[in-house]
């Protein structure tokens, strides 16, 4: 019922397309993000779920019902925008209870409906308060609430927390993540930060230029990015990324890293990858995921600027020409300047192709 | 140091405060001295020798029994009722229609707020044509019954404020419209997404979203034409003189007669500074009454 | 060129106590980075800092001379806004020499002033296009440029980066400190993110209802918070900080399910434990403590695990991607060096070492 096909969505602004084509399934009761810098489509992509917008191709179902022509108010979906979009000029509770109100449910229910959704995200307190001038957590908890008192089956986010202090970030995403398991409602989740989608979401839909990037889960994105942007975008810092010749030495595979003056043997599946390398190859590895070694064993870069964040130390390492970044665990006497011998461990390695970027796999 | 700061503050703005206290209250003192005598430009005196004519409150007391004064501020009010709901009815109808786009919006715009830069003098004499009983509004009636039609607009007692009125909507409407239309702009639109997506009807939305947002504007909008109705004339004056008879006798067009024709000041300054009282404790009622619905 | 320095400086509005007798002092050249939440003075400190506001007692000091009396325009400090306040009807090189063409510094003067800047920050290409050209990341540069030329003794710097996106800020911050390290000025840094504090200040101050709470090294700060507050302020995810009992052995916390042997110290009311202190095994029953996982947060190089232990929530930050399913037992353990102590009144007490995590053996 509550699932969410896009077929072939298109849609254009005039002369200018902001998204492609678009395939995807979300099933019910599934979290999805849709993860992308600003402009790459998935604010649109929401609004024509939603039904804000109208799709240019394509189609949008829910369950087996073609969504083409259901105006928004029949969609049956909650929408959280951005801004919370709360209504100032009312209490808390003619915020919670406006879709029954409007909806013209009997008083009783509403009443019975309000206090025991304000139960549920800890608002009774503050229930004949004025929405105007509450906190941002408390807001973002009206505009869930308002809408998830509806029992919509989707539930559409738009960038909730953009506009929430970095250090409370983290209680909130806590907290959404909460509200969902109590919900059991399909989610749809769009934001720009890869660290919400990663923590929330059960599977990501990456996309850059009006183009689905990758689907799958945060690991999955991680661990075996389609693409270079894929990989550039998950993970802070993002993948490193160098640019290498695939050469067979003996008989086994290796990644010739030119001006590094150093090759890199491959594990077995990277190996079968590089053999269908169709010249340069792009060698990629996460920061987290590089060991030192003794010099002569790995690549060499100086260390151009050490960062401590906690327990955290990333290194920024090499010049314009050829960088990387790595993070370790301790702060185990870095010094800028000076040269860190790092290999990344061997079945880390991921191959992308120079030319198209695209993901080189073994298979 | 915030003192000092509003110390000198008030120190650089006193010759400022001191001509607009100036401007706006010696006016109003000077007629107030003259309201309480009975003098007239006619006397030989000029006004500051008006004591030597001082009958105290005769002339408001005189106000209170004057028949045709009452009889037109009965009409002023009654313009005043009927012509801005139906002004405010359609400035808002035409707002809401210009929130969305349609082919021709910009061409539309224009024209409708056309009226508004026409002169009143010009807009009165354009309607006293429009009005004549061989004139155009007779003609396109006509079309209709599919015989002549010559009414008499501006010489029946009724009709001739009929005439008058819809004049007075032809030009105003456009304020309303534009006062209005600013108002509906000024209306968060995702506020009016989330309550259609909560599944309320258009009219729900108006109702509890758009109409509590533009309480203060709509006050304004309606402040500014019951103030400008009460001082209706100039397109009025020049379309009936305010007659037939006194048929269309506003309480301006009353005023402007008993000081150009009867002379008698001191009634007139009674009376102008009566309205202004009368109007004034409205006005700051109605504001008060405002400021409170917001907080 | 500049150490500036508060003396017991306090600031009221009305009722409110913005500032609550501040004393800090920044070195020469260093990068000072004030962290807080909103609304705890940070923002005051600068406006302070810049003359905008006079403190109600106390004494700001600029390279050892009381500032106290002195017009924003004497005091030579430079101010990056967080919106950045460029002038959008002007180029960026317009914008650039904006604060030297007031000042009708002389042509060839101010050019010069405009080439170094836009080397320093990599922004010679984009000079002639319009505010409204350029993106998040290269308004930040124009703005930060046009502070730079004006060779001031120190810069101020409120949030200049929380506008742009999660990845530019990550790169926008290094950047940050290099011109800075370049510039070799003095540079005093708001902001609400503490990655970003403790990225790029060589020492910070952190602040709560308008009072300094602990001054140090980003590092310092971290591993030897002076108060709960401090402790819970920096670090993500937050520290895991227990109520305890003292018990004849040591301490227990959640009702003796969870146990901490430690030489007895008067006065422990808390214990805290950074959640990548914090080790995860496969229950065997034993050693460690048997908790059950609640959450799963997978961030790729690392995951973050919250936990029940009787009732007491924790959170662990486990490095890589473990095989950890909710609802699973698990043991958990805790090297006892790293377990920090705190009193009733949220005060960090000595650290006491030959101490261990044990469960609840009944």
């Amino acid at each position: 019922m509550s699932m969410i096909r896009l077929e072939h969505l298109v849609k254009r602004f005039g002369a200018f397309t902001a998204l492609k084509t678009m395939d995807l399934t979300i099933a019910d009761g599934e979290f999805v993000a849709l993860l992308g810098p600003s402009g790459c489509g998935k604010s649109t992509t929401m609004n024509m779920i939603a039904g804000m917008e109208t799709p240019s191709e394509g189609r949008i179902l829910f369950g087996d019902r073609d969504m083409a022509g259901v105006p928004m108010g029949r969609r049956g979906v909650g929408f959280v925008f951005q801004n919370y979009a709360i209504f100032t000029h009312m209490t808390v509770r003619q915020n919670l209870s406006y879709g029954l109100r409007a909806t013209r449910r009997p008083s009783d229910e509403v009443v019975r409906r309000t206090n025991a959704m304000a139960e549920l995200l800890q608002l009774t307190p503050m229930l004949d308060r004025p929405a105007a001038g509450l906190s941002v957590n408390i807001l973002q908890r009206v505009a869930i609430g308002r809408s998830a008192i509806m029992e919509p089956a989707i539930f559409l986010l738009d960038e909730p927390l953009s506009n929430v202090d970095a250090a409370f970030r983290a209680v909130m995403r806590t907290e959404l993540k909460g509200l969902q398991r109590s919900f059991k409602q399909t989610m749809v989740y769009v934001t720009h930060d890869q660290l919400e989608a990663m923590t929330m979401a059960d599977r990501i839909a990456v996309m850059d230029h009006g183009v689905l990037q990758q689907v799958g889960t945060p690991l999955q994105i991680y661990n075996d990015p389609a693409n270079l942007f894929v990989a550039r975008f998950i993970g802070s810092p993002g993948m490193n990324l160098l640019h290498g010749r695939p050469t067979e030495v003996a008989g086994s595979m290796a990644i010739d890293l030119g001006a590094l003056g150093y090759s890199l043997p491959l594990a077995p599946e990277q190996a079968a990858a590089a053999r269908k390398a169709n010249g340069d190859v792009v060698f990629g590895f996460r920061p987290e995921q590089a060991a030192r070694v003794s010099e002569g064993q790995g690549m060499a870069m100086p260390i151009s600027f050490v960062e401590r964040i906690g327990a955290r130390t990333i290194l920024h390492l090499g010049d314009g020409a050829a960088s990387a970044k790595t993070v370790f665990e301790n702060d185990a006497g870095f010094e800028m300047g000076r040269a860190l011998h790092f290999a990344p461990h061997p079945s880390a390695v991921r191959l992308f192709d120079a030319a198209s970027g695209a993901a080189l796999r073994g298979q | 140091m915030k003192d000092e700061s509003a110390r000198l503050g008030f120190r650089l703005t006193l010759p400022a405060q001191v001509l607009v206290l100036f401007i706006s209250v010696f006016p109003l003192l000077m007629q107030a001295y003259i309201s309480l005598t009975d003098w007239s430009p006619l006397s030989g005196q000029s006004w500051p020798q008006a004591w030597q004519f001082w009958n105290s409150f005769a002339n408001y007391s005189d106000l209170l029994g004057d028949g045709r004064l009452w009889a037109a501020l009965g009409r002023t009010a009654f313009v005043m009722a009927v012509c801005v709901p139906i002004e405010f009815m359609l400035g808002l109808g035409l707002a809401t229609l210009f929130m969305d786009d349609f082919k021709g919006k910009r061409v539309f715009y224009s024209i409708l707020i056309m009226p508004m830069m026409v002169v009143p003098a010009v807009a009165g004499y354009m309607f006293f044509m429009l009005f004549q009983s061989g004139g155009p509004v007779n003609d396109i009636l006509a079309m209709f019954t599919g015989s002549p039609v010559t009414i008499a607009w501006l010489s029946d007692p009724n009709l001739a404020l009929v005439a008058v009125m819809v004049a007075d909507i032809w030009q105003w409407t456009p304020l309303m419209f534009l006062i209005l239309l600013a108002g509906l702009v000024g209306v968060p639109e995702d506020q009016v997404r989330a309550a259609t997506l909560l599944g309320a009807n258009p009219l729900q939305r108006f109702t509890s979203i758009v109409l509590p947002r533009m309480k203060t504007i709509i006050g304004i909008a309606l402040a500014i034409r019951v103030i400008e109705c009460f001082k209706i004339f100039d397109t009025l004056f020049i379309m009936t003189g305010g007659g037939p008879g006194v048929a269309t006798e506003t309480i301006s067009v009353y005023i402007y007669k008993i000081a150009t024709q009867d002379l008698i000041w001191g009634y007139v300054a009674a009376i102008a500074l009566a309205i202004l009282i009368v109007l004034s404790v409205v006005c700051v009622w109605a504001l008060k009454r405002m400021a409170r619905v917001r907080a | 060129m500049a150490e500036i320095a508060f003396r017991n400086v306090t600031k009221r509005y009305g009722a409110t106590l913005a500032v609550d007798d501040a004393s800090f002092t920044v070195a020469d050249n260093e990068f000072f980075c004030f962290f807080g939440p909103p609304l705890s003075g940070k923002s005051t400190i600068l406006r302070l800092i810049l003359g905008l506001e006079k403190p109600d007692s106390g004494e700001i000091l600029i390279d050892g001379k009381a500032v106290n009396e002195v017009s924003p325009a004497a005091r030579n400090i430079a101010m990056v806004f967080q919106n950045l306040a460029l002038f959008p009807h002007m180029t960026a090189a317009d914008n650039v020499r904006f604060p030297l063409v007031e000042r009708r510094e002389a042509p060839a003067k101010i050019e010069a002033r405009l080439k170094d800047a836009a080397e320093k920050l990599h922004i010679g290409h984009i000079l002639h296009k319009m505010p409204g050209q350029l993106s998040g990341g290269e308004r930040q540069r124009v703005a930060i440029a046009r502070a730079l030329v004006r060779d001031p003794a120190a810069y101020l710097m409120d949030d200049p980066i929380s506008a742009l996106d999660a990845r530019l800020r990550e790169e926008t911050r290094v950047e940050l400190k290099r011109i800075q390290r370049e510039a070799g000025r003095t540079l005093i840094y708001v902001t609400h993110d503490q990655e970003e504090a403790m990225s790029v200040a060589d020492r910070m101050a952190i602040l709560e209802d308008g009072a300094i709470r602990q001054i140090g090294r980003p590092v310092e700060i971290y591993d030897h918070p002076s108060t709960t507050y401090v402790a819970r302020f920096l670090g993500s995810p937050v520290m895991n900080i227990l109520p305890v009992q003292a018990t004849g052995a040591g301490f227990e916390a959640a009702a003796g399910a969870l146990q901490v042997a430690a030489g007895a110290q008067a006065g422990v009311a808390e214990l805290g434990l950074r959640p990548e202190d914090l080790r995860v095994s496969v229950w065997e029953g034993g050693a460690g403590v048997p908790a059950t996982v609640a959450e799963v947060e997978p961030l790729g190089g690392y995951t973050v695990v919250t936990l029940t232990a009787g009732a007491q929530p924790l959170r662990a930050m486990l490095r890589g991607q473990p095989d950890i399913r909710v609802g699973a037992l698990v043991g958990l353990g805790c090297d006892p060096a790293r377990v920090m102590y705190f009193g009733a009144g949220g005060e960090a007490l000595p650290r006491t070492g030959g101490n261990s995590l044990g469960g609840d053996r009944q």
